[in-house]
């Protein structure tokens, strides 16, 4: 593989042709800001917020999709970045609700994070705001619109899974927002709840609604565990408030894995102190169901109950 | 011990006990802005209020004794719309700042707000809105942010014993403040940083030179080396650095309570200047040594003055920030290797 040096913030980077300015200051330990890059997903460029300046160039680029070349003298912190993300922080916040008060992601949000960072605050204005719109049909998922940035990441990671593609974005300019499938509701559309979305929403807009008033990360104690529903063990985690296990939530799918409801809903019965009543999807409504049904066991409790004693010697 | 019916279960608890310590102990978690076990109880933020049968009005649990066949709910819908209500009165008068807010991740009025689901303040009127006091060396009080508990003024007058607060005026004027409102640097504050150790929300905070959420640092329980006391303190670390400290909450010897020095001089420990390595003058500069290298030179030195002069000649002075056991070896070494009384220890001055 081919090498190039750059100097990024005066510092010297050694790294593969294919990297990008992103990928090679994260290799020398600088981070730069950025909201809808992930390095699983395809790259858009769409939040704006990892914009450095490179030497030699009069506009900034986005250094998520900005490929390295040698000699490259690239400015991570200057005024004109800072200036830039500021304003980008800026306008997000503007159409963004001031709830950090209350707000389940306050804690884990990177809206949050960098306005701390950038220092930039809400403000007032009398211009529009996003509608405030919230899809509570779904036990599993709570999608608050008023909060997408409109990062994409939700999109593309649900279009990773070919047989799912639910999510979608619709419309134009200010108007733009995700939907799922032709603009339905969570319930109606053909989303399965495996909270894929909801793993890689960077701010309080895709939220798992069965942690919901529960409890917030910095009152939690947090314990990873894999799932073990099947064999391949995709990572979740469990949040404990006060000595109890309060919640579930999937944080990523193993390898060759998409994430699923049967895994979610198993970690749940296996490791709540008070699990939830589960909800399936039948005929586009989600239904009370009991846990046997939820985790496809009926059939194989049904014959254990039919045996009679002999049997189960015998077994 | 007498008999309480709490959320219509019955306990036994010592009769000297309020309701709140009551339900505490029965490990019901009853809101609270203003109270301090250390502190007489206050009654000032009005969170803790329950329903007791036979009582017309909401009772404060923190002030309320314990009697025989009390009956108390803690959470029946009168008592959740009251405590609403109050949240919904301070976020009123309180900024909506939490995005950047220091205090972010551990204001109890943000934990509370969200526990009873207070979105904000609903009520529209006038704001308080004063200029922060940032005149103490070691910490701000933004006044925008003060809710009113009491904490700051009680624990630097009953615990303290500075009296260097007070709530000053009255009504919606009212303000924990320095007498006159001269700012902290005109007052009799010690800077012991146990206001700012106690305050709910976000009006009293470290000066700090970094800025660092609360959820990306570690505490690290550990006791202070500054003197003999060993009060127990929480180093706050981020990526490996101490940022600052706090006192533990509870227990001996301090009982939450700081000086100066614990609350806030903790910067030497990644001071470039820090002295890691013993230094040995050679031809009149200071040169890094190893340990092995400074102690073959004293052990050798003293021998030298000892054989020469005999042992009165030699002194040794140790240090507060030493542990009990060091000092005590230390003296010992003095008296029975060396032979000589002259020891003495900065604590003692």
């Amino acid at each position: 593989m081919r090498y190039v040096t750059l100097t990024i913030n005066g510092e010297k980077a050694v790294v593969p042709a294919n990297y990008t300015i992103l990928q090679a200051a994260e290799e020398i330990g600088i981070e730069i800001p950025a909201l809808c890059y992930d390095p699983d997903l395809e790259i858009v460029g769409a939040c704006r917020l990892c914009l450095v300046e490179i030497e030699g160039n009069p506009k900034l680029h986005t250094s998520c999709s900005m490929a390295v070349t040698d000699g490259m003298v690239v400015h991570t912190e200057s005024e004109k970045v800072v200036n830039a993300r500021k304003m980008v922080l800026q306008l997000l916040l503007d159409n963004h609700p001031n709830d950090c008060l209350t707000c389940q992601k306050a804690g884990e949000c990177l809206l949050q994070k960098y306005a701390y960072m950038y220092d930039v605050k809400f403000r007032e204005h009398d211009g529009a705001y996003r509608p405030e719109y919230s899809d509570t049909s779904s036990p599993y998922i709570l999608r608050d619109e008023a909060k997408c940035i409109l990062c994409h990441k939700c999109v593309r990671i649900c279009e990773q899974v070919a047989d799912r593609q639910v999510l979608t974005f619709a419309n134009r300019g200010f108007e733009t927002r995700v939907a799922f499938d032709a603009d339905m509701t969570i319930e109606e559309s053909s989303c399965v709840s495996c909270n894929r979305c909801v793993t890689i929403c960077p701010v309080g807009a895709l939220l798992d609604k069965r942690l919901e008033g529960k409890t917030r990360i910095w009152d939690s104690e947090v314990t990873e565990f894999k799932c073990e529903a099947c064999e391949y063990g995709c990572d979740f985690e469990v949040l404990s408030k006060n000595g109890k296990n309060v919640a579930v939530r999937a944080k990523s799918p193993g390898e060759g894995r998409p994430l699923c409801l049967k895994g979610r809903l198993t970690s749940e019965f296996l490791n709540l102190d008070n699990p939830e009543t589960p909800y399936i999807k039948e005929d586009g409504k989600f239904v009370e169901a009991s846990w046997e049904k939820a985790l496809e066991i009926e059939g194989i409790l049904d014959k254990l109950k039919k045996m009679d004693s002999k049997d189960a010697e015998q077994c | 011990m007498v008999k309480i019916v709490i959320n219509d279960v019955t306990y036994d608890v010592p009769k000297e006990f309020t309701v709140l310590q009551a339900c505490e102990q029965v490990g019901i978690d009853i809101p609270t802005l203003c109270n301090d076990d250390r502190l007489v109880a206050h009654a000032a933020c009005r969170m803790c209020v329950v329903e007791v049968e036979g009582m017309r009005n909401l009772m404060t649990a923190c002030s309320l004794k314990v009697s025989d066949g009390m009956k108390v709910q803690t959470h029946s819908p009168k008592v959740v719309d009251a405590r609403r209500y109050i949240l919904d009165l301070l976020m009123s008068n309180h900024p909506n700042d939490c995005l950047t807010c220091e205090k972010s991740g551990e204001c109890k009025l943000q934990d509370y707000c969200y526990e009873y689901g207070v979105e904000g303040g609903s009520f529209v009127g006038e704001k308080r809105d004063l200029p922060p006091d940032e005149s103490n060396e070691f910490y701000d009080y933004d006044r925008n942010k003060c809710i009113l508990c009491g904490r700051c003024v009680r624990v630097c007058e009953e615990l303290q014993c500075t009296s260097a607060l007070t709530i000053d005026h009255r009504g919606f004027g009212a303000l924990a403040d320095t007498p006159f409102r001269a700012g902290r640097a005109e007052s009799t504050c010690v800077s012991c940083g146990n206001c700012v150790a106690v305050c709910p929300v976000g009006a009293l905070l470290p000066k700090r030179e970094k800025r660092i959420r609360s959820w990306d640092t570690k505490k690290v329980k550990t006791t202070c080396t500054y003197c003999g006391v060993g009060c127990q303190l929480e180093l706050i670390t981020h990526k490996g650095k101490v940022i600052g400290s706090k006192p533990v909450e509870q227990g001996e010897p301090n009982h939450g309570l700081l000086c100066v020095k614990g609350s806030y001089a903790t910067d030497f420990i990644n001071h470039e200047e820090r002295l890691k390595t013993p230094l040995i003058r050679k031809n009149g500069v200071l040169e890094e040594a190893s340990w092995d290298a400074a102690f073959n030179l004293i052990v050798s030195k003293i021998k030298e003055t000892k054989e020469k002069y005999g042992p009165d000649s030699l002194g040794g002075f140790t240090s507060a920030r030493c542990t009990n056991e060091d000092n005590y070896l230390f003296q010992k070494l003095f008296r029975a290797v060396i032979g000589t009384n002259n020891i003495d220890h900065c604590a003692r001055l």
